[in-house]
């Protein structure tokens, strides 16, 4: 297989602390979209993070790696309702790491039991290539529920 | 203190015809996004992709490790434009993020400015979480 490069660009003005950056990407979908130090670690958020961009990242890519999953096992989804939250956090001696990556999912599959579906989550999360990524520096968990299951 | 974020992902159907939808972040400034299989392996025809949100990720976390690298060297940048080029291999994986620097930053020469740049890759918080499984890459110049 082929391999694809994703980019992004990013300005910023300033220092760390009163500075301010805009982050845009090739698809269009978002562009100049505002961040800085201070709402990337607010309580109640109004603008985009790295920390947020990942779990949106995390989200999508287990998402797809469970559909493919499924699907091998000759049980493709209806639907699935994935959600991931990532933890950025102080580390003494470490300064600000990422310490965890929490996948939450649903999913709706007509002809699936729960021994099967267990299996299958288990390789989603093996086969999906961001939580093979942050595996090695940060905790990955996984919760997922079978809709309906037998 | 720790600082979650959350990103919530709808998928309809299989893998390769399927599509899926990134509804709603903590922060509410993206979404609904749409995404799917082609988008991410094949061409990208105007939807976004894990790895391009990832390329996002590590561009806005690298420039802000960057400015404050700088200023504490006593050298505020003016303007710090970044990009994060992540390479995806289907069957493979994630195994390349490249970023690049264009720094316009009062008072520093090319070699302080690359020690610099150098310093905030290798401490960015995304930079901890993608090292060790990924070849960070850097190309820094003073604008």
């Amino acid at each position: 297989m082929p391999r694809v490069e994703r980019q992004a660009e990013v300005s910023w003005e300033g220092n760390l602390a009163r500075g301010e950056g805009r982050i845009s990407v090739p698809s269009g979908v978002f562009s100049g979209a505002a961040y800085s130090a201070a709402t990337r670690i607010a309580q109640r958020p109004e603008t985009t993070s790295p920390e947020e961009l990942l779990a949106a990242a995390h989200a999508g890519c287990f998402a797809m790696s469970l559909a493919g999953e499924l699907t091998r096992a000759g049980t493709p989804p209806e639907r699935l309702d994935v959600t991931a939250q990532v933890t950025l956090d102080e580390v003494p001696g470490q300064g600000h790491l990422i310490v965890r990556s929490a996948i939450s999912a649903r999913a709706r599959v007509p002809g699936a039991d729960e021994a099967s579906f267990s299996q299958v989550v288990a390789d989603a999360d093996a086969g999906c290539t961001f939580s093979a990524l942050i595996r090695a520096s940060a905790e990955v968990q996984v919760d997922a529920t079978l809709e309906g299951g037998e | 203190m720790a600082t979650e974020r959350k990103a919530s992902v709808t998928w309809q159907g299989d893998l390769m015809r399927g599509q899926g939808t990134v509804e709603s972040v903590t922060s509410g400034v993206l979404g609904p996004l749409e995404v799917d299989w082609a988008n991410r392996a094949e061409d990208a025809q105007g939807k976004t992709s894990p790895e391009e949100l990832i390329a996002a990720a590590h561009a806005a976390c690298f420039a802000m490790a960057l400015s404050n690298v700088l200023a504490k060297e006593g050298h505020a940048p003016e303007r710090l434009e970044t990009s994060s080029t992540v390479t995806f291999v289907p069957g493979t994986g994630i195994t390349k993020s490249a970023l690049t620097v264009k720094g316009s930053v009062p008072g520093l020469d090319e070699d302080g400015f690359r020690q610099a740049a150098e310093e905030a890759k290798e401490n960015c918080p995304v930079s901890g979480a993608l090292k060790g499984n990924v070849e960070l890459e850097l190309d820094a110049r003073l604008a």
